[in-house]
């Protein structure tokens, strides 16, 4: 089945050392081949995916299995519709996980909104606030389109071409824009994502903006971070 | 991550401490979350934090034609869709005065009973889970997909078939149906006996489920319990039984109750009625083929359906328990309000926040498992 290419060409920084391509195109080809995805059922699809998983369709001899925790996973899958109070949360893990991250939309509902088109309550082009690398389209899609599409998945990340990861970096602060307009201005997580770019060294001109600046403007010290400093500036005064 | 999040967090002194269980977490059925109060691994209170899987459907179907809508409803409980579009159905057949042909009837019991087996495999698979135990629930997972290629065949749809209309339903089964699905129910009665041995019969589950999460009869009566969590306390209370719609009241079969009220009653009750579904089947298939005439009651052009003003409430047993729809109609092309009374939006809040108190933390997820509550149901 031929497909849309809606992948974003990225420039990849360019090395001295031509072991390192080397090297980086021996790492896709064994991540590609070994994908944890977070257990995360964010709408109906999750449905289709107990049968892709166990004996009958068996996902797991292509090397994806679930996992429980976003720190340790591969793939986010969002199955389905993605209310506001959920996309919070998707949002949240999604910056939980670690780099690189592939994000798979299932479900016409993550293209265009589907059949809740209309629906108050829900986020209707999920590409808006999250970078996606595969869209699997159906209503829902079968087991047999799930694995398809993760396949479809694992030959891009083979030749380098999911890096949604990497768009999201370069491109923060139109997704964060986004992400205001749905949650209000003082919308803030705990990942600081621009310290995050500047460590991968995927820091662009997009990465800050008008969008950046109103989150640093709203963004406040945690409640454990004061209270360390009231304890600490305490246990000066009595010394 | 931002220095600050490393620091720890000084706790008052005190064994309590509050602990969110879900939206992502494997032992949560579907996108729910809990606001957990535990002291060690002891629950003291549980708050439900229900809203992940909100559509608004209730006031979707008000934008929409009475047809469109059809396309709406089976989405509002994902493991068991077609009791959702039997029951809207009636409902518009109801305000039209419609009769749906007696071989409609016949196959919408049949597709109710399909979709009943489906659900309760994977019921018992998921809980078979929680209790750490895989094999069932893959068990479960399989066999399930064997009921969905039944559906498939009869409707084009895995999971969401969209087989009923007002009037009846969309077309007659093919041709050999009835012998593939006569087939697969000998299977599925082959399996309850391995079924038995290892999940229902053996120790492991029996002695984790006893006494877990237990809801005595006048409590589940006072919260709005409905379907097998209720017939598990002992109350034989079936609505195809005691107030019978479609062909219900032609056909044999037995009420399943057990005594007890706990995670246990509650799947033994489940493993019953999956025999008492098989039995109806037998003789749906044993039946339709004497019943003849149309599937579908001829309907107005439902692009410009004009149902007549008025005012209906339909209930069907769907898999998790009594379903209703309470519509109202202006006499216009779209309903004016449409309200569904799903019996999750009771099992997965009121009862869970009160059987989840004294309970462990790690039953928690078993308990949910066993009254079988489906989010997108709670939230809609």
């Amino acid at each position: 089945m031929k497909r849309k290419d809606i992948s974003i060409p990225v420039e990849q920084p360019k090395r001295s050392n031509p072991l390192a391509n080397v090297f980086d195109e021996l790492m896709d080809f064994c991540r590609s081949r070994s994908m944890f995805m977070l257990h995360y059922c964010t709408g109906c699809g999750a449905i289709e995916l107990p049968p892709a998983m166990t004996s009958r369709f068996d996902m797991e001899r292509l090397g994806i299995q679930p996992m429980v925790t976003p720190r340790q996973a591969d793939i986010l899958l969002i199955t389905g519709y993605v209310s506001i109070k959920t996309l919070k949360r998707v949002i949240m893990t999604y910056e939980q996980m670690a780099s690189p991250k592939y994000v798979v939309g299932i479900c016409s509902c993550t293209v265009n909104g589907g059949m809740y088109w209309q629906s108050y309550a829900t986020a209707k082009v999920l590409k808006d606030y999250l970078p996606v690398d595969i869209y699997i389209a159906g209503c829902m899609p079968r087991p047999e389109a799930v694995i398809e599409g993760l396949r479809e998945l694992m030959s891009d990340i083979k030749q380098g071409k999911a890096n949604s990861w990497q768009r999201y970096y370069k491109n923060y602060d139109y997704y964060l824009g986004n992400q205001q307009k749905l949650f209000g201005d003082n919308w803030q997580t705990p990942t600081d994502i621009i310290a995050e770019a500047r460590h991968y060294n995927l820091i662009s001109e997009q990465t800050e903006g008008k969008h950046t600046a109103v989150l640093q403007q709203h963004q406040k010290p945690l409640e454990a971070f004061e209270a360390r400093l009231k304890h600490q500036q305490g246990q000066a005064r009595e010394q | 991550m931002r220095a600050e999040n490393y620091e720890s967090i000084s706790h008052p002194p005190s064994n309590e401490f509050e602990l969110n269980f879900g939206p992502n977490h494997p032992g949560i059925e579907g996108n729910y979350a809990f606001r957990v109060k535990v002291n060690g691994d002891q629950v003291l209170e549980a708050k439900a934090d229900a809203g992940y899987l909100h559509r608004g459907f209730e006031k979707l179907m008000e934008g929409r034609l009475w047809i469109q809508n059809l396309a709406l409803v089976p989405r509002i409980c994902v493991p068991d869709p077609v009791p959702m579009e039997v029951c809207y159905s009636q409902a518009v057949e109801d305000l039209c005065g419609l009769q749906a042909p007696e071989r409609a009837q016949w196959l919408r019991v049949m597709q109710l009973e399909m979709s009943r087996i489906a659900a309760h495999l994977f019921a018992f698979g998921g809980h078979a889970a929680t209790t750490g135990m895989y094999t069932p629930s893959f068990w479960g997972v399989a066999d399930r997909d064997l009921m969905l290629d039944r559906f498939e065949e009869l409707t084009g749809g895995r999971v969401y078939s969209i087989y009923n209309i007002p009037g009846g339903v969309r077309r007659d089964v093919p041709d050999g149906f009835l012998d593939r699905l006569a087939s697969l129910l000998d299977y599925l009665e082959s399996r309850l006996a391995d079924y038995d041995n290892l999940f229902f019969r053996n120790q492991v589950f029996i002695r984790r489920a006893r006494d877990i999460g237990v809801l005595t009869q006048a409590k589940a009566l006072k919260w709005g319990v409905t379907g097998p969590n209720l017939r598990a306390t002992g109350l034989a209370f079936d609505v195809r039984r005691d107030d019978p719609y479609l062909v219900y009241d032609q056909i044999e079969f037995d009420v399943v109750t057990e005594e007890g009220g706990d995670c246990l009653a509650r799947n033994l009750v489940r493993r019953g009625e999956l025999q008492q579904s098989i039995r109806i089947l037998r003789q749906v298939t044993a039946r339709l083929p004497d019943i003849e005439g149309p599937v579908r009651a001829p309907i107005p052009n439902p692009l410009a359906w004009n149902v007549p003003a008025g005012e209906t409430y339909t209930r069907v047993e769907s898999s998790k328990g009594e379903l209703a729809y309470y519509v109202v109609s202006t006499g216009g092309d779209k309903p004016y309000r449409v309200h569904v009374r799903g019996p999750s939006s009771m099992h997965a809040v009121q009862v869970l926040e009160k059987l989840a108190i004294g309970a462990r933390l790690e039953d928690i997820a078993q308990i949910m498992f066993s009254l079988d509550a489906c989010p997108p149901e709670v939230d809609r």
